[in-house]
């Protein structure tokens, strides 16, 4: 782990997601409360909180799938604008893989690959399709290419859509909840998938209740809790001892519950 | 639709069990025995006032009736074809426009609607018919009908559409989006695609609605199969056949495209992932 040594240095590189003050209301309740949060290029941060906490939200803020009532959110150092072309050409660099995998349903898998760079990143046919199909046989189903969404199964869905992502070279990844959607069995499938990128040098935030993937994959974890960053830890640091009562109490009833 | 009603009937009622079973052959039975009684009754009173008379019906000896019948369904599919085609188009503005963030465009879109919705056919024909020349509009016949049916009916299809457009789920549209897609480029590659997937059994239904609407083609003079069908009844004055005969086509035809509605529907639904 080369991690320590360079932490001085990365903090002087712009990060590639900062959120600075956020905050967000629907209606009365108070999702988001002063969240401050960035992360370097490579970083793995895991966000890990109860159900209902405001993890999608603080995820789906980042690409402005959610829009925030105060602060600000900057990629690669470049405020978020609320609308309009650069908007979509910021979200276009960070990728978004959801808990229900939101293939396009009318496509086949190929297509749901290059319909990305093709559309906006005006990739040539040819080209977009060479690479998606690279991409598809790096997360290991390029045998399904002809198919269509529903003819898969949910983990070969959820690492099409991973590769949906990463056709359009994201700078950043975002997952919330990648495998809550999914059967036991093919869990691993995808967090195999995710690993092998983190191993690679993404910049990745996930949101998940996988306990040993957090643990085996972050470079830091968020503890987050009725829309407040609580803590804020190194995986090894959060698991063994954590600082503050409430992600003590949450991690025990995972331990619990897993019992 | 009744694509649709298939689905409905299968969803709310279980398979029958052995008494049900047993009153719907009953029921049958019943129904099929007052059917052939009406039949007869029918067909009886047509003997008895002489509708069956040869005179009536030797004109479908001829081969010259069938041909200006047949005349008549080409001026009536292509006003059907015509009209769906500029109503579909209409349709899809006001859909667009129903939808749009400009409130005001959307305001005006909904009013448009429930005018299409409101105004009966045989109204937009007067107008086209009466009003608009006018008003210095002088169309060719084709159009006098051809327009007020599409304009009639595009009201209704933009409904359509638009509930295929919301009955696509909003995670298509968000994984679009964050694939940085503009807003344009989410509704003609991702949404519409689908929702118009979707509506296909209903936009069928309506066409069977736009061919009924085409009969008032009579009114504007417009050579369709229900003006060709007036015409033989006053040459021949032979009311009854030529009706008979003129219904029996226009049933064939929308039970035709019953059918095709059945089938879509059905294609739909085995091909995984085309539904959903
Ligand atoms: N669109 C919405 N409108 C109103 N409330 C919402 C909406 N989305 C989420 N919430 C509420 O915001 C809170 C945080 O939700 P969410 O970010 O989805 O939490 P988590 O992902 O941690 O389970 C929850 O109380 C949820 O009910
Ligand atoms: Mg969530």
């Amino acid at each position: 782990m080369a991690q320590e040594q360079n932490k001085t240095e990365r903090s002087e590189q712009t990060p590639v997601i900062e959120l600075r003050h956020v905050d967000k209301h629907y209606g009365s309740l108070h999702v988001l409360k002063d969240v401050n949060l960035s992360v370097q290029k490579g970083e793995v941060v895991v966000i890990i909180g109860p159900s209902g906490s405001g993890k999608s939200t603080l995820c789906r803020t980042i690409n402005r799938m959610e829009t925030i009532d105060a602060g600000e959110i900057l990629i690669d150092g470049e405020h978020l604008p609320e609308e309009g072309k650069k908007l979509a050409q910021l979200r276009s660099e960070v990728g978004m893989v959801f808990q229900s995998f939101n293939l396009f349903a009318h496509k086949t898998i190929l297509d749901n690959v290059t319909i990305g760079p093709r559309e906006v990143l005006h990739t040539p046919k040819k080209e977009a399709q060479e690479e998606a199909l690279r991409l598809l046989k790096r997360v290991g189903v390029d045998t399904q290419a002809h198919k269509v969404p529903a003819q898969l199964s949910g983990g070969q869905q959820q690492r099409v859509a991973i590769a949906r992502t990463l056709a359009m070279h994201p700078k950043a990844i975002l997952f919330d909840e990648p495998t809550s959607a999914l059967d036991p069995e093919m869990i691993g499938e995808v967090l195999d998938v995710i690993t092998e990128l983190a191993k690679e040098g993404m910049t990745m935030v996930i949101v998940t209740h996988e306990m040993n993937f957090a643990r085996r994959v972050a470079d830091r974890i968020i503890f987050v809790d009725h829309g407040v960053i609580l803590e804020e830890n190194t995986p090894e640091a959060f698991f063994t001892q954590p600082k503050t009562q409430r992600a003590r109490d949450f991690l025990n009833t995972l331990k619990g519950r897993d019992k | 639709m009744s694509a649709a009603n298939v689905t409905i009937r299968d969803a709310l009622y279980e398979a029958p069990g052995p008494k049900t079973k047993k009153r719907i052959r009953f029921f049958t039975v019943v129904s099929l025995v007052v059917l052939a009684a009406l039949i007869f009754l029918i067909i009886r009173q047509f003997y008895v006032t002489g509708q069956l008379d040869a005179k009536y019906w030797s004109l479908f000896t001829r081969l010259t009736t069938w041909k200006f019948l047949a005349g008549g369904l080409a001026g009536t599919l292509k006003v059907a074809l015509v009209s769906s085609v500029v109503s579909f188009a209409i349709a899809f503005l006001m859909m667009v426009g129903r939808i749009s963030k400009n409130k005001i465009v959307s305001w005006i879109s909904t009013a448009l609607i429930e005018l299409s919705r409101g105004i009966p056919t045989l109204l937009f024909i007067y107008f086209f018919f009466l009003v608009a020349p006018q008003l210095g509009l002088k169309l060719p016949t084709f159009w006098k009908i051809t327009l007020p049916v599409a304009l009639s009916a595009a009201g209704v299809v933009a409904e359509v559409l638009r509930s295929g457009v919301n009955a696509v789920p909003k995670g298509q549209t968000e994984a679009a989006v964050a694939l940085g897609m503009r807003d344009a480029t989410v509704f003609t590659k991702i949404v519409f695609p689908q929702a118009f997937r979707y509506v296909i059994p209903s936009l069928i239904s309506e066409l069977v609605i736009v061919l009924k609407d085409t009969t008032f083609a009579y009114v504007v003079s417009y050579a369709d199969l229900m003006q060709n069908a007036r015409v033989l009844i006053s040459n021949y004055d032979a009311l009854l056949s030529v009706y008979l005969v003129t219904a029996l086509i226009y049933i064939l035809i929308n039970y035709l495209l019953n059918k095709a509605s059945v089938a879509v529907a059905r294609h739909r639904s085995a091909v995984p992932g085309a539904t959903k």
